[in-house]
């Protein structure tokens, strides 16, 4: 019975053991610890955050939102600046998306990130903790612009919400003001600014690229404070949509000192660009897309293959250059896009000139009437008969086979959606083509490589094709869906000389003269046209803001950035009313053995209505239901 | 045992199949509402556009002091129905290119509030009167001229006497297309002559007279006309005349 004492000792001994740490958290689960005290956790958090970052880059669409590999109904496919076989109207961003909810969820991470990274503050210098705090902020700020400038005002959440300390009630937070939230969003802009290093890892927010979205954010309040007409105010007074006219010189004079701020810290892209020689000029700007060196390049989001991808290339590609999953051709540059450069011949109203005295005029090729064409309108466009990838995209109507004696008459009247008169013609419904014995003997296909072709949609339904992004020497076995991995430029500094000459003429036109405004736009809208190859801004007095406005589609065309300018201009229920855009159709005559160009309305009809609506687009249905003081934008 | 056992299996049965009975199917909505929106000036209903045109909000205050609001688009003519909602107490106002039956000011305060409260029930008819910001009135019919084209002549006057919603005439546009449902939902953009900014303000109180846009008109088909004007107010709706057809042998 001795041994009785030591069982009971040894099992005493057992149980004190056994209690330590009963409630450890599960290994599985990554903690704050684990995340927020070593610099490796912050990157991974910060990793996150920019990857949910709403901006429209290559995986962005109206139809399909933010973060979406499938973009065959381009954006640029809505705002006329290209025709598309699967996007053949003007539309508000679907209804069905989730970019409510994903902005808030990021901005949720980056409140997180700010109230805890002080309890590991220990772990690291000051000016590491005061840089990341300035990222998050410039993450916030980011994610609120994309909200504001899609729903008017929103919801201000500035810090993380609990559930369920804090009661449903509390957390049914109805929108605040529109002109709060711009404000909000310049003030973490500044802190930003003041808080971030001169540079920073690629893809991630120095201080001058919250500078930039500075000048843009503001730019978006300036105009929208100038030129809406849409009022929606809640029962506290809070104007949910709209701004005040008076407050439309604050953000300008805030847009214009932002932009001011990048002032010598980056340039426009010219490392291959040569003055007066137009082929480098060309050269210069579509490497400019592709250079990871650039000067130009302020804020960019990265991809790289096979971890992180899009699939541009594939989906854009003149219809020869098609790649292995039968996608092409989905952007389609527009006439009245193509209409708006320089260097080609032009009839009094601005448009192509085809004829001469009521007769088509005659090209040996396809290429020579655009054989002087602006630089930048070759880098943004493939012309008919143009280089891509080393061969010479063709892209032909069909063969006129009628005499040609005396000149070829219009092949139909002005104005005409009617398709082409079959009489005269051969033309060709899809890529296996009959071919057509010429007068001489040869033969040839009666639409070129690109199309047109009649039958099935897949080739350029507009005349030209898309070459801004298209990766000049990608493979064509490599033009695959999910197979491309370029970088997206968010914000590049032609855009901040954009926003900055912008915000200085609308100055200029309210009376502001504390700084020579007019006289600062024309620099830099010259800059811009210098560099692109375009004729030269002679003098001040004719610089509107048509010029700015007409230099900033021509620069960032296709970079998604059209979509939001026609809303914030409030010209978009202008420009799209009822309208039909309008294409180039080149057509070979088989007795002259020369080509002709046929300007027309697009030949499928398609018809591009804005809905004034649309200036504020319609809060989910689902978030209303979820908390019942949001207050609907009008017309919804 | 076997009896305790056999009693509760049959007062599972029991449950189960009770619970099968359908009590709770609320009827189908089978009520009716329907009525017009007229012109206070005029006494005619007021003519608007399908779609994105006059609609009636419907507020219900049965169940809830805030409640989601439900619209009811009208048709072109400035009539309204609807045939399938549910009986209750509704509050009903419209929107359009009208002076606003509810208008909020500034500070967010209601100051002007003609919003009907009404049980809907069986078959309601709310109608409500409302002053235009524009009356755009024929001046006699569109005329087919010896080239092919169409003339056609028109007034546009003020609605409302309220400086408030006298903002600047946007658009005067004669729409033209191919069936009678047209307007700027709905137009030929190849014919459709338009008048906007100065042009279009200048015209309040004179007799205009537009002609079709592209030469002679195809022939052998009827061509539907409809005048419509806006001002630059909230969401820029058109007023509109009825609309007229023309056939062009």
């Amino acid at each position: 019975m001795k041994k009785f004492p030591y069982i009971i000792l040894t099992f005493l001994l057992c149980w004190t053991t056994a209690c330590k740490k009963l409630d450890t958290l599960p290994p599985s689960i990554i903690s704050d610890q684990d995340v927020f005290s070593s610099a490796a956790g912050v990157t991974a958090y910060m990793a996150r955050m920019y990857s949910e970052l709403p901006i429209e880059d290559f995986r962005y669409s109206p139809e399909r939102g933010l973060n979406m590999f499938w973009i065959i109904s381009p954006t640029s496919a809505t705002t006329g600046e290209a025709l598309s076989r699967d996007q053949n109207g003007s539309m508000q961003e679907n209804t069905g998306l989730s970019t409510w909810s994903d902005c808030y969820r990021t901005i949720r991470d980056a409140n997180y990130f700010s109230e805890n990274i002080g309890k590991y503050a220990g772990n690291f210098t000051n000016d590491q903790v005061n840089n990341w705090l300035g990222e998050a902020r410039f993450i916030r700020a980011a994610t609120y612009f994309a909200l504001v400038k899609r729903y008017g005002g929103v919801p201000l959440v500035d810090k993380v919400l609990k559930y369920p300390e804090q009661s449903i009630e509390e957390l049914k937070i109805p929108r605040n003001s529109e002109e709060k939230i711009y404000d909000f969003i310049g003030t973490d802009l500044d802190y930003a600014y003041a808080n971030l290093p001169e540079t920073n890892q690629v893809g991630r927010a120095n201080k001058y690229v919250a500078a930039g979205f500075k000048s843009r954010a503001m730019l978006y309040a300036g105009t929208v404070a100038k030129y809406n007409q849409i009022s929606l105010v809640d029962g506290s007074g809070n104007r949910l949509c709209g701004i005040p006219v008076a407050k439309a010189v604050t953000y300008f004079k805030a847009a214009y000192d932002a932009a001011a701020l990048l002032d010598g810290k980056y340039s426009l892209y010219k490392k291959a660009w040569a003055a007066g020689d137009k082929n480098a000029q060309y050269l210069n700007y579509v490497n400019m897309f592709f250079d990871a060196s650039s000067p130009e390049n302020i804020f960019v989001r990265q991809y790289h293959y096979p971890e992180s991808v899009h699939g541009y290339d594939a989906y854009n590609v003149p219809r020869q250059l098609m790649g292995a999953n039968g996608y092409s051709s989905e952007v389609n540059p527009t006439l009245d896009f193509v209409e708006l450069f320089d260097g080609f011949p032009k009839n009094a109203d601005g448009t192509i000139k085809t004829t001469t005295g009521g007769k088509y005029d005659l090209y040996t090729n396809t290429m020579d009437i655009f054989a002087n064409a602006e630089p930048r309108l070759r880098a943004t466009v493939v012309l008919p008969g143009d280089v891509m990838k080393g061969v010479s995209i063709e892209i032909r109507r069909g063969i006129y086979t009628g005499s040609s004696v005396g000149g070829i008459n219009p092949l139909l009247p002005a104005g005409s959606t009617a398709h082409y008169p079959t009489d005269n013609i051969v033309q060709s419904a899809n890529a296996s083509q009959t071919p057509y014995k010429l007068p001489n003997g040869t033969t040839m296909n009666p639409a070129g490589l690109s199309g047109y072709f009649t039958g099935d949609g897949t080739n350029s339904v507009s005349g030209f094709s898309i070459r801004k992004y298209i990766v000049p020497d990608k493979p064509t076995s490599e033009v695959l869906e999910n197979r491309s991995d370029q970088t997206w430029i968010e914000l590049r500094y032609a855009e901040v000389l954009l926003n900055r000459a912008e915000a200085a003429v609308e100055l200029n036109s309210l009376g502001q003269s504390d700084k020579s405004y007019l006289q600062d736009a024309f620099t830099q809208i010259n800059a811009i046209r210098e560099r692109g190859g375009a004729d030269l801004l002679t003098g001040t007095a004719n610089l509107t803001i048509d010029v700015v406005r007409k230099e900033r589609k021509k620069e960032l065309g296709f970079e998604n950035k059209q979509y939001w300018d026609m809303r914030r201009w409030r010209v978009a229920d202008k420009e799209q009313n009822s309208t039909i855009y309008r294409t180039l159709m080149p057509f070979y005559s088989a007795n002259d053995g020369k080509y002709f160009f046929d300007a027309r309305l697009d030949e499928r009809n398609s018809r591009y209505t804005f809905d004034v609506r649309w200036y504020y687009e319609q809060i989910p249905q689902d978030e209303i239901q979820k908390s019942q003081n949001l207050i609907q934008n009008p017309g919804y | 045992m076997k009896k305790l056992f056999y009693s509760i299996a049959l007062s599972v049965l029991v449950a189960a199949g009770s619970s099968c009975k359908k009590v709770d199917n609320y009827a189908a909505p089978n009520v009716t509402l329907k009525g017009t929106v007229t012109d206070a000036g005029t006494g005619k209903s007021l003519q608007t556009e399908q779609g994105s045109g006059t609609r009636i909000k419907l507020l219900e205050i049965s169940w809830s002091s805030n409640p989601t609001p439900f619209y009811v688009s009208s048709f072109q003519d400035g009539t309204y129905q609807n045939t399938k909602l549910f009986a209750g107490k509704n509050v009903i106002s419209a929107e359009g290119a009208f002076v606003p039956l509810v208008q909020v000011d500034d500070a967010g305060k209601t100051i002007v509030d003609k919003s009907q409260t009404v049980d809907v029930k069986d078959v309601t008819t709310v109608n409500f009167s409302v002053e235009p910001f524009l009356r755009i009135e024929w001046v006699g019919d569109p005329v087919l001229n010896a080239d092919g084209t169409i003339t056609t002549s028109f007034k546009v006057t003020r609605g409302t006497a309220d400086p408030n919603f006298q903002q600047n005439v946007s658009d005067v546009a004669v729409f033209v297309n191919s069936n009678n449902y047209v307007g700027n939902n709905n137009y030929d953009n190849r014919y459709t002559p338009k008048l906007s900014g100065n042009d279009a303000n200048n015209s309040v109180g004179k007799t205009l007279s537009l002609t079709t846009l592209g030469g002679a008109l195809p022939g052998k088909r009827s061509y539907f006309i409809r005048v419509g004007a806006r001002v630059s107010y909230g969401l820029n709706y058109y007023n509109y005349t009825d609309v007229k057809e023309v056939k062009v042998p």
